[in-house]
This record gives C-alpha cells, sequence and structure tokens, in this order.
C-alpha cells in the first residue's frame, strides 16, 4: 500500500489503482467526539459520492465503505491537482461543476482547488468529507462563498477573473433563479466580524 | 529606537514601551465588571481613569521620559468605539504635542507580530482567540489572511454568555476551565465546522438548554472538548492547506491549558512544532502595539482615525 497524501484530515492510500481514503484518528480530540466524526464524515461521504456518481457527475467512482477502519474505497483519477496548475480557463469549468452538483441538491462544503483534478478532458471534484443534502439558497451561497475565499487566498493573483469566470458559467447552469443565491451571499460576507461595508 | 504603544481596543488600556524590538515596559489595567460583561461607555471611562497611572508605570519602568520616544503608536481597531476613542486622544495628543510621527495599528496583526517575536517561529499558522475574535490567520501572497474565523460570535464571548448563565464571574473562562476539570462525561453537542470557518451560535442555543438539567461539571466539559476541537481542527485544516509547519495560539482564550494541549498534540502528530507564548504578551497589551508600529515605522499613513471594524485582510504588509 503507498501512501499518496496526508491531508488534514485522513490519509490517502494507493493499492492496486483502488484509492483508499481513511479518516486517521485525531488524539487531540476525546474518543467520544473523535468516533463520532470520522464515522458519519466516512459514511455521508461515502454516501453522497455514490448519489452523484449514479446522477452522472464526475467524482471518482465509489466502491466501498468499511467501517471498521473509517475508510472509503474509490477509484483512482489520473490527472493532476488543480491548486497546483490553476488557469482562470478551469475557473469555468469548475463553475459548470459546481452548478450541476447544486442542481442535484448537494452541498460540497469545502470548495477549494485542492479539491478538484483535472484530467485531459474532465473536471472532477473530490473530497465531500464536508458535504451535505440542501437545496436552499443560503446553503448554495455558502460554498460559492468558500470558493471565492479559497481563490483569494491560493490564488490571489488570478482571484478577480477566475472568480467572475467561474460565477458566469455557474448562473448559466444553475437551475434556479441566481438573485435568490447572490442575495444570500451578499448576506454571508456582511455577516462576518468588522466588515466595512455595514 | 524608543516606541511607545497604546492599546484599548475592549476592556484593557495598555501602554507598551519597546526599543527597537525589545520590549522594555509593558503595563496595563483591565475593566473587570461586577455583574455582565462589557459596557462599552464603562470601559472608556475605565480608560480614561487610568490612562495617565498607566502611562507613568510604563515610563518609570522603562526610565524613560515621554519627550525620549521616537514613535507612537496605537491600536486603530478593530474595537469597541468608545473605548477606541480613548486610545487614539491620548496617542495622537501625545504624539502632536512631543512632535513625533504617529502609526496606526492593526489590532491582531500586532497578535501575530508579538507572538512571532516571542515564539522565535517565523511564519506561523496563528489560532487568535479571545471575547471578541476567533481568527486563523497566516501570512499568504504578501498579506496576513484570514484562512478561517468565526461566522457568529467570538469563542470567549461564546464562554462568556454560557458563564453568565451559570452564574460565573467575567471572564467566565477560569471558571469553566475548572469545572470541566471535574468531568469526563461528554454530553453531545453540535460541532460546526464549515470549511475553515467555525460557528458558535447555535452551541450557544444548545447549552442554554441544557442548563439546570446537567451538571455544571459535565456542560463545561463537553463545552471546552467540543469548541476547542473545531478549533484544533480549523488550524489544522489551514496548516495543511498553506503547508506551514507550526501553531502558535494567542488572545485571551490562550490561558486556557486545554486548548493549549490539543494544540500541541495536533502538531506533534503532523511533526510541526507549537509554542505557548508568556501570558502577559498573549492578552491585550501595549506592548504589540509598540512594537508593531516599530515594524511599521516608515509606512505613510493617511488616515489615522479609529477602525472599528478594522479587517486584518486589508493591510498591506511592507517590512516582511
Amino acid at each position: 500500500m503507498k501512501t499518496l497524501a496526508v491531508g488534514s484530515e485522513a490519509v490517502i492510500y494507493e493499492k492496486d489503482s483502488i484509492i483508499i481514503k481513511r479518516r486517521a484518528k485525531k488524539k487531540y480530540r476525546i474518543k467520544e467526539i473523535d468516533e463520532k466524526l470520522r464515522k458519519s464524515r466516512s459514511k455521508a461521504e461515502f454516501n453522497i459520492m455514490n448519489f452523484l456518481y449514479r446522477n452522472g457527475l464526475n467524482v471518482p467512482k465509489p466502491l466501498k465503505y468499511v467501517d471498521r477502519k473509517k475508510e472509503i474505497r474509490m477509484e483512482r483519477i489520473d490527472g493532476t491537482r488543480l491548486a497546483e496548475d490553476f488557469s482562470s480557463y478551469d475557473a469555468k469549468n469548475i463553475g459548470t461543476a459546481v452548478a450541476e452538483m447544486h442542481n442535484l441538491g448537494i452541498i460540497h462544503g469545502d470548495l477549494t482547488t485542492a479539491n478538484m483534478i483535472k484530467t485531459d478532458k474532465k473536471l472532477y471534484i473530490i473530497d465531500f468529507g464536508l458535504s451535505f443534502h440542501s437545496l436552499k439558497d443560503e446553503d448554495f451561497a455558502s460554498d460559492i462563498f468558500l470558493f471565492k475565499n479559497a481563490l483569494k487566498s491560493k490564488h490571489n493573483d488570478l482571484y478577480k477573473e477566475a472568480y467572475s469566470c467561474f460565477l458566469n458559467a455557474y448562473k448559466s447552469k444553475i437551475r434556479k433563479e441566481f438573485k435568490g443565491i447572490d442575495t444570500h451571499l451578499k448576506d454571508i460576507e456582511e455577516r462576518r466580524r468588522y466588515n466595512e461595508s455595514y | 529606537m524608543y516606541t511607545l504603544g497604546v492599546e484599548s481596543t475592549a476592556h484593557t488600556f495598555g501602554v507598551g514601551i519597546s526599543d527597537n524590538d525589545r520590549i522594555i515596559a509593558n503595563e496595563r489595567d483591565t475593566l473587570k465588571p461586577a455583574v455582565g460583561g462589557i459596557i462599552p461607555r464603562e470601559a472608556a471611562l475605565h480608560h480614561f481613569k487610568f490612562a495617565p497611572e498607566i502611562l507613568k508605570k510604563a515610563l518609570d519602568k522603562s526610565g524613560l521620559k515621554l519627550r525620549d520616544i521616537d514613535l507612537f503608536a496605537f491600536s486603530q481597531g478593530p474595537g469597541i468605539i468608545p473605548a477606541l476613542k480613548v486610545g487614539a486622544q491620548f496617542s495622537t495628543f501625545l504624539a502632536k504635542k512631543y512632535g513625533k510621527k504617529l502609526i496606526g495599528v492593526n489590532h491582531c496583526i500586532a497578535h501575530l507580530e508579538i507572538a512571532r517575536l516571542y515564539t522565535k517561529l517565523n511564519d506561523p499558522v496563528m489560532l487568535y482567540v479571545s471575547g471578541g475574535n476567533t481568527q486563523i490567520i497566516t501570512y499568504y501572497n504578501g498579506m496576513y489572511i484570514i484562512f478561517g474565523e468565526t461566522q457568529d460570535i467570538g469563542v470567549g464571548n461564546l464562554i462568556d454568555k454560557i458563564g453568565r448563565r451559570l452564574n460565573m464571574p467575567f471572564p467566565a473562562g477560569p471558571k469553566i476551565e475548572e469545572m470541566a476539570r471535574a468531568s469526563k462525561h461528554y454530553i453531545e453537542m453540535p460541532y460546526s465546522v464549515k470549511g475553515m470557518d467555525v460557528s458558535f451560535s447555535g452551541i450557544e442555543t444548545f447549552v442554554s438548554k441544557l442548563i439546570g438539567k446537567e451538571r455544571v461539571e459535565d456542560i463545561s466539559f463537553s463545552l471546552q472538548e467540543t469548541i476547542f476541537s473545531m478549533l484544533i481542527e480549523a488550524s489544522e485544516r489551514a496548516m495543511s492547506y498553506c503547508l506551514k509547519d507550526s501553531l502558535v495560539i494567542t488572545g485571551g482564550v490562550a490561558a486556557n491549558k486545554r486548548i493549549n494541549e490539543m494544540g500541541e498534540k495536533m502538531c506533534r502528530e503532523r511533526n510541526a512544532s507549537f509554542k505557548a507564548i508568556p501570558m502577559q504578551f498573549a492578552g491585550d497589551n501595549g506592548a504589540m502595539i509598540a512594537y508593531t508600529g516599530y515594524l511599521m515605522r516608515d509606512y505613510k499613513q493617511k488616515d489615522l482615525g479609529i477602525k472599528p471594524k478594522f479587517r486584518t485582510d486589508t493591510v498591506e504588509i511592507m517590512y516582511r
């Protein structure tokens, strides 16, 4: 078994072209919290991936959830992480992918370029560890807000251009009145502490 | 170069003096309300009353006279308006009277700079946890960026609100910590990490409903474990995302032993370093304002008014 990546939450292994995502124990948390989080997050993640995959979205094909080890097994994707190679053109594809995911009622919860993989033709969204079901404007907006912040912090030089490409693609694909989402988006920004806009 | 810094964002009035990057005085007085929390007007009155005394103490400690000071600095924000005004007026007056330059400092950045100075960690992720502030800050692409923050109330504020309902004195942190040590029974609570952000208002409502039904010790224990796990998890995410290998915890809540223990354990598991900063520099203090003012000595600032909603990620960092 080869270790591919050690994230903040989980360790990713590879074995015979299968990706294993195992949520490691965190010693800083008490057992009651740690067990509960690892189990519920892994299980929910597996179910959501399954749901998206069956509905034709570009996500890794989920294979199995193993409760004893709190691990998910999935198929491998050959590509590069967007965090390492990102352009404004990718932002457009992200906008489309996120809108399609939202149309199915799934909120990602951790939209960053580190959680996206591109191959020659397709863009895959990965890591559904913080995802949940919702069709509320507020939740759609919180996903967009997260992504906006991620762009700002990780790709500051491209941020403005990339964000507008993302948003235009998102608007054209989302099957909902964007105005409602936009209102919540502004709300979320204003809700933060010390915002100079109010 | 002698820099005198004035801190007055919340309930602490502090004056610190630095000789280049060496702190030579750090004096303060903190308003401790008998009941309830901080009333803005009373904080301001407190600062007015103590300003001359604290200034004198700091000067005595450093062995300097006011005319020896080369640069004045004050905390521009974020903070409570009446309290901020006192520090701004006080330092503006001193700078004008002695014909010296005045520098306006962002309070949150000052916390980070003093932490870097005292821990010798050059580029840490900082978990800044106090009454009003809960931010995960790190240096990235030439700015101090807030990687995660609370979406509603500060963590100290949450602890104080719960404490008040449990009839604990302000600040409630020490009492909650003491109670928590007497329990091992965990009551399940909402755990709300949203990406890198955290949210506390749901926990406040939830815990309020437990009061009277569960033991105070169990509530305190479960509250601490839940909120600190959330904060350490968000910090770890920031470290992992920006590839930083050290963590500093600062702010008033950093006085809590449990959060430091958790931070240390998390860092050990990922081979990162963790350092605590001396408590006198973790809470609000004037020394951090003086030192950051010294770092910013060449800045040309146009706006030297107070900025109650001053965001960390709007300051251009030209000295790093």
